[in-house]
């Protein structure tokens, strides 16, 4: 059985490639509100990191729906699942998230950068600027929706896939929250990347309150994984079946054990301690990491995607 | 505790609340369909000697072009040793579950089920190919139509023949009537009182997807004595 070839595959690699950039698209604004409102407050939009993470928002969502668009058999009549909706289909609902996602995104964006923003609009959109300060009234309400929409839109990247009932590996109650927390964690490492590719200073404040999330959320991101396949192994049957088809000796078992856990979790997770632990960060470092769980989620969603439909009921 | 932290732990709150109203929505939504018709298949294994003519029919009928099928005899065997050697013949189609997880998943309803008929039909118009709902079904028996574009599989024949008053090709096709269609609805129909007198079979009951292609087994011949 070729790993990227076999009967019974339906969804190929751009699937995969969509996912990891609409749970980073969600990710990045998740961890600039955070840094945000935890770290920086006012100071918010002179950080580089900040910068990053709103650049990278609103391309990675756009190039992922460019790549869903692309993928469908008729991409002309996309517009169709703009005006059909079905409340039961993940897939309609995680086009509505995505939309709604897309406003509440700029609208925190602007309010962000409200300051520089309003000065350069007030002498060339006077009406522009005058939206703009009416926009920044209700910034609590907009945060906490974006929040919430960013939330939404990670664990929908999982429920996709958790909908397809024939699949064991993919039916599975936790794939949600794992593609959540890695998600988050995609984001914040891109943040970390283009913000240190932008002159982010790689000891900065904003670096190290990212580096404090990132840990916790790398052993969770191990434990969702542990809970995953030990529920699998534990259900028996063809659940069994699938779960050990993905984890044994074969092209997708080296990508989990080494380019998931390896590459992916432990170096980051290694690498991060140290630098907690020798308070130094040099460019290099921060970079790397934050390569090393880029490349790591990007493995996961392919290993999932495929091993996945590896196995049927 | 400061405003911003407040904010963020109610986020997370509505989040989780909305992820589970979701999931009751969902499981609420499993209730089969009630329609007037309820039309069905039923295929005996007993009878069935693989011809394949009903394969052919299904292509001729419906214009289904020739590297996909709506319709795919499994032949399994040979089981025993001669004379009693024999194969075993399966039917692979669409089996009209009456709680559909293609039509469930399908962003813009294009899969749907006929409120008429309790058929489970495509709107090729209204399909944009996104492969959902192929991936959905756990019997892997639809497909992209080469020439539409949009997902395919077996309607029971619902436009080519149904509407002008005839019975599905394979039905009609098959020379030793080892299928039998009809109306479950009926009590006094053939294939209800076939149904109600044998000991009938699904695939993969547990699912929960209530398919509505019954079959009458074989002997059991890969069982070796
Ligand atoms: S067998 Fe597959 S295509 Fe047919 S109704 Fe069931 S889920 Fe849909
Ligand atoms: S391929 Fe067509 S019928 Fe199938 S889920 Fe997508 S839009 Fe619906
Ligand atoms: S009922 Fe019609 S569409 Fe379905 S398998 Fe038979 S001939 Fe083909």
């Amino acid at each position: 059985m070729s790993p990227f070839h076999f009967d019974g595959l339906v969804w190929h690699w751009p699937i995969a490639i969509y996912l990891f950039l609409a749970g980073m698209s969600a990710g990045a604004i998740f961890f600039a509100i955070l840094l945000k409102y935890f770290c920086l407050k006012q100071h918010a939009h002179h950080s580089s990191f900040v910068i990053a993470a709103c650049i990278i928002a609103p391309l990675t969502i756009w190039a992922g729906l460019g790549i869903l668009v692309i993928d469908l058999t008729k991409p002309l009549d996309f517009w169709k699942i703009l005006v059909f909706y079905n409340p039961l289909s993940v897939m309609s609902l995680g086009v509505m998230v995505l939309l709604v996602f897309q406003l509440f995104m700029f609208a925190w964006i602007a309010i962000v950068f409200a300051v520089p923003l309003s000065a350069w609009l007030s002498t060339r959109l006077p009406l522009a600027e005058r939206l703009l300060q009416q926009l920044t009234r209700y910034e609590a309400g907009i945060t906490g929706l974006t929040m919430i929409l960013s939330l939404a839109l990670g664990a929908y990247t999982g429920f996709l896939l958790s909908a397809l009932p024939g699949y064991p590996l993919l039916n599975n109650p936790v794939l949600p929250l794992l593609f959540l927390i890695s998600g988050l964690s995609s984001g914040a490492a891109g943040a970390l990347l283009l913000g240190v590719l932008l002159k982010g200073q790689a000891d900065s404040r904003e670096v190290k309150f990212i580096h404090k999330i990132e840990i916790p959320l790398i052993l969770t991101e191990l434990v969702m994984l542990f809970t995953f396949f030990a529920g699998l192994v534990l259900s028996g049957g063809q659940r069994q079946v699938a779960a050990w088809n993905a984890l044994g000796p074969g092209f997708w078992g080296w990508v989990f054990w080494g380019g998931i856990i390896g590459l992916g979790l432990s170096l980051p997770l290694a690498m991060n301690l140290f630098m907690t632990a020798s308070a130094q960060r040099r460019f290099s470092y921060v970079a790397a990491t934050a390569s090393m769980s880029l490349l790591g989620v990007l493995l996961l969603r392919h290993f999932i995607l495929y091993t996945g439909q590896m196995t049927s009921l | 505790m400061d405003k911003s932290k407040r904010l963020f732990l109610q986020g997370a709150g509505a989040i989780l609340a909305g992820i589970s109203l979701y999931q009751t929505r969902l499981a609420t939504a499993r209730e089969p369909q009630a329609s007037k018709v309820k039309y069905a298949l039923l295929h005996d294994e007993t009878l069935c000697i693989g011809c394949d003519a009903c394969t052919l029919a299904c292509r001729e009928a419906n214009q289904v072009p020739a590297d996909v099928t709506r319709l795919t005899m499994v032949r399994s065997g040979p089981f025993g040793e001669y004379p009693n050697r024999r194969y075993h013949f399966s039917r692979q189609s669409c089996q009209q579950c009456e709680n559909a997880p293609c039509v469930t998943v399908c962003p813009t309803g294009a899969a749907y089920i006929d409120a008429q008929t309790g058929i489970v039909k495509v709107d090729d118009w209204k399909c944009v190919g996104c492969q959902y709902c192929i991936a959905a079904c756990p019997y892997k028996v639809r497909f992209i139509h080469p020439v539409t574009r949009a997902a395919d599989k077996c309607d029971f024949c619902a436009d080519s023949r149904l509407q002008h008053g005839q019975q599905p090709a394979c039905v009609s096709a098959c020379p030793t009537k080892a299928l039998i269609f009809g109306d479950i609805s009926n009590q006094l129909a053939p294939i209800t009182r076939l149904i109600k007198h044998n000991a009938v079979d699904r695939d993969k009951v547990s699912l929960g997807t209530r398919p509505k292609l019954f079959k009458i087994r074989a002997p059991s011949g890969e069982v070796i004595l």
